[in-house]
């Protein structure tokens, strides 16, 4: 899976923000709030394809925290962009 | 072709039907030097017009509108959805989903608060000036009340309107200062300039004290916002 490109992320106060751009912006009203692991794991899929264990994977060697916490929160983020329509 | 000035940018604008002239009439200039013009093509027109039961020369309005927001954010200057009234030269900004009672609260602090005037009921631009103030610009764009001058001010506050069955105004979260802000902002357009407007998002959310006020359709809901939002920075 991957990032739906026509997204651009930011940070905006304490949170990421990610809104569609070009022709995206025209079917997805509205944007995504992520916390900092969630920003983590976009930037993760932005431009190549990975899977839920490249993220645990790489969400462990960035963060200290235990490997269920991890797939809990790579699936929990997941699922998020998945709602969304935002990985493909 | 004519010549405007918003936001202290000069934008010529290449129209097709009179309406938006005249639309414009008080934001005129002279001369036809502009930092960028802006067109609607006929599908863009043709795109606006399928969402609902508008002439095209207004339809043709609304495009420039969008247009103009995506170019005028190389020059610090985005679009909120608002209605921002100016009292003694401080502006406050009144944002609420619609049918909420923004129109309303407005109307209320005319009535209320001596010297208070609609800078745009609808559509105002927002300035970040380089010593991180944001100063609030009246626009042709201003609502179906057809509210506003070519007036600015700095702003003062952000308030977020909610209906109450009394009134009770306090400091938004911080938590909830970006959903609530997000939704009345235009976000849409090139990565480079969204970018650049999530950037004055971010500038915006420290830059000004924010609110939640419920209320009533009252006097009270107007001077209780009045005299919390004017004398936050007092």
């Amino acid at each position: 899976m991957q990032i739906n490109k026509d997204f651009t992320i930011q940070k905006v106060g304490a949170s990421y923000v990610a809104v569609p751009v070009g022709e995206t912006s025209k079917t997805f009203h509205g944007m995504v709030r992520l916390n900092e692991t969630g920003a983590f794991l976009w930037k993760q899929m932005a431009g190549k394809d990975c899977t839920e264990a490249d993220l645990v994977d790489a969400l462990l060697g960035e963060y200290d925290v235990a490997r269920e916490i991890a797939e809990r929160d790579v699936h929990r983020v997941v699922e998020q962009l998945k709602e969304n329509g935002i990985l493909v | 072709m004519f010549v405007i000035e918003l936001a202290g940018v000069r934008i010529g604008i290449d129209n097709r039907y009179p309406f938006i002239e005249r639309q414009c009439r008080a934001f005129l200039c002279e001369g036809e030097a502009a930092a960028f013009t802006v067109r609607a093509s006929s599908d863009d027109i043709l795109e606006e017009s399928n969402h609902g039961e508008f002439s095209d020369a207004y339809c043709e309005s609304i495009c420039l509108y969008r247009h103009i927001c995506e170019k005028i954010a190389d020059y610090n200057v985005f679009l909120m959805h608002a209605s921002v009234i100016e009292v003694d030269g401080r502006a406050y900004a009144f944002c609420a989903k619609s049918g909420v009672g923004k129109s309303t609260h407005t109307r209320l602090w005319i009535k209320n608060i001596p010297h208070a005037r609609v800078l745009n009921g609808d559509k105002p631009l927002l300035k970040l000036e380089d010593d991180g103030s944001v100063t609030a610009f009246g626009t042709p764009w201003n609502g179906k009340e057809n509210w506003g001058e070519n007036i600015s001010a700095r702003l003062a506050g952000i308030c977020f309107l909610e209906r109450g069955v009394k009134n009770a105004i306090r400091p938004a979260d911080e938590e909830e200062i970006i959903p609530r802000l997000s939704h009345q902002l235009y976000l849409r357009g090139s990565r480079e300039s969204v970018n650049r407007r999530l950037m004055m998002m971010d500038a915006l959310v420290r830059a000004v004290p924010y609110y939640v006020l419920a209320c009533t359709i009252s006097d009270e809901a107007a001077l209780l916002s009045y005299r919390t939002m004017s004398g936050a920075q007092e």
